[in-house]
């Protein structure tokens, strides 16, 4: 630097990190004006400091950030300014003005090329059709940005519900996926007992939401039944004197297990008691033919 | 990453160059704004968050340092150097103005930048990230110390010299040290 007892390199880089007083930053800034060489040494601290603030951690801006300036963006949009004209307009205004200067309502003179015409009267259509061309364009904007708006509405809905789709499908799946291992008649039962104890005897699992009307039962160890005949399941109702309810038939496979998912029950019955008897098959029993061979409370 | 936005008919994101893409900003071209913001953002943000350490005001600074461009696209002009190296030094002094409650700066419209890198390519911008971080952990504790105090905290000289005893020209010179040391590894 030319003049290193005023203004040094270190005064420059406090004064590129904007440290130094109200005084001191007017007193270089003045030196930067007059000194070539100082500026050209300001702009490689400058670099300097580019490089040092990329040593920084780096952070993902929020997700939103981005979203938040788009939004900024579409609100201040840019006019962008449509050439003119200009050259003819100069080349007319310095032509001579034959027919004297036009001024407007306003007082301020129209460009020159119009004064060497005589203006054409203006009739009142010639007044109101460029307004409605502003009317009309005005119109399209509002148009338009309701349609925008309304796009990002539906495509937000669309969104919400494909993923509400999606979580419902998946919910299906695995409800499938249950029932599938449930009713599957390969797949292996086993009915565990206390180790050293006879074979496990028959017998049936009921669950049962009343107010739902939902009824899964799964019976394992069933003994094989004879030709024409049926298991079936009752429902107890818990009310005095109801009717037994019948609650589906069945037959065992070759394992002697069996299952009941889901059958048609009314809602709201209180069960006391489930119960397993043999009818005939496709009888259509309303009343269990005893004796019970499974019962349950 | 424009669909995001909801922008249709957007051009596909490409190497074009930080001149270009502020040309189209002049233009009023949001996408093109959006492609500088997908380059740069993570810096300014950064930058900011290492000053002020509050994510809510670092990215109030980027939402301004990104709107200022838009507002005004000239005030940065290719001569000064990268954009890249304009806008993290821009963050840093938005920053510290927001650190001190002040309104901006001219000084920061006006900041001319020596920079050879091309910081619009990400590989470049990576390395030079590298290096430079490989460089100040090399400088002495003490310059690192007063250097980082002084950039990224806006501490003044004085403050520094309160702080850490030093005399005030002890401070200067460590300052402008490390800044030297930091010019010659990328001069070399």
């Amino acid at each position: 630097m030319s003049d290193q007892r005023r203004i040094s390199s270190e005064d420059l880089a406090l004064f590129a990190m904007q440290l130094l007083s109200k005084e001191e930053t007017a007193e270089v800034s003045a030196y930067l004006e007059q000194s070539e060489e100082a500026r050209r040494e300001l702009a490689e601290i400058q670099g300097d400091l580019a490089i040092y603030a990329h040593t920084v951690d780096l952070h993902s801006p929020p997700a939103q950030a981005r979203e938040r300036l788009m939004k900024q963006l579409a609100r201040e949009k840019k006019a962008v300014p449509i050439d003119r004209p200009v050259e003819a307009e100069r080349r007319a205004s310095e032509a001579p003005v034959r027919s004297g200067s036009i001024f407007t309502e306003s007082g301020a003179r129209v460009p020159g090329y119009l004064t060497e015409e005589i203006a054409p009267k203006r009739g009142a259509a010639s007044k109101v059709l460029p307004w409605i061309g502003w009317a009309v364009a005005a119109g399209l904007a509002v148009t338009t940005g309701n349609l925008y708006h309304q796009r990002e509405v539906l495509r937000n809905a669309v969104t919400t519900q494909t993923s509400r789709l999606d979580h419902l499908t998946a919910d299906a799946a695995a409800a499938r996926q249950v029932l599938d291992t449930i009713t599957d008649s390969s797949a292996m039962r086993v009915t565990l007992t206390p180790a050293g104890q006879t074979a496990p005897v028959p017998q049936g699992r009921a669950t049962y939401v009343a107010s739902k009307g939902t009824l899964i039962f799964l019976a394992s160890n069933l003994g094989p039944l004879q030709p024409a005949k049926t298991y079936e399941l009752w429902l107890i109702p818990a009310a005095e004197g109801a009717e037994p309810i019948p609650a589906g038939t069945f037959r065992p496979d070759e394992h002697g297990n069996a299952s009941v998912i889901m059958p048609p029950l009314p809602k709201g019955v209180e069960a006391k008691a489930f119960g397993v008897t043999v009818e005939d098959e496709g009888g259509g029993a309303t009343k269990p033919t005893l004796p019970i061979i499974l019962v349950g409370e | 990453m424009y669909r995001e936005t909801g922008l249709v008919n957007s051009p596909p994101p490409s190497a074009q160059d930080d001149a270009a893409l502020l040309a189209l900003v002049q233009k009023g071209d949001e996408y093109a704004m959006a492609s500088l913001f997908d380059r740069y953002s993570k810096v300014v943000y950064s930058v900011a968050l290492r000053v002020l350490r509050d994510p809510a005001s670092a990215e109030d600074v980027l939402q301004e340092v990104f709107m200022q461009i838009w507002r005004n696209p000239n005030g940065f002009v290719a001569t000064r150097g990268s954009l890249g190296g304009w806008l993290a030094v821009v963050a840093r002094n938005r920053s510290i103005d927001a650190l001190r409650r002040k309104r901006p700066s001219e000084q920061v419209d006006e900041m001319a930048l020596a920079s050879n890198f091309n910081l619009a390519d990400e590989a470049e911008r990576n390395s030079l990230m590298e290096k430079a971080r490989g460089v100040i952990y090399l400088l002495p504790i003490e310059q690192r110390k007063t250097l980082e105090m002084a950039f990224f905290d806006g501490l003044t000289h004085s403050e520094i010299a309160e702080m850490t005893g030093d005399p005030l020209g002890t401070v200067k010179t460590r300052i402008r040290s490390a800044l030297t040391t930091l010019r010659k590894a990328f001069t070399a």
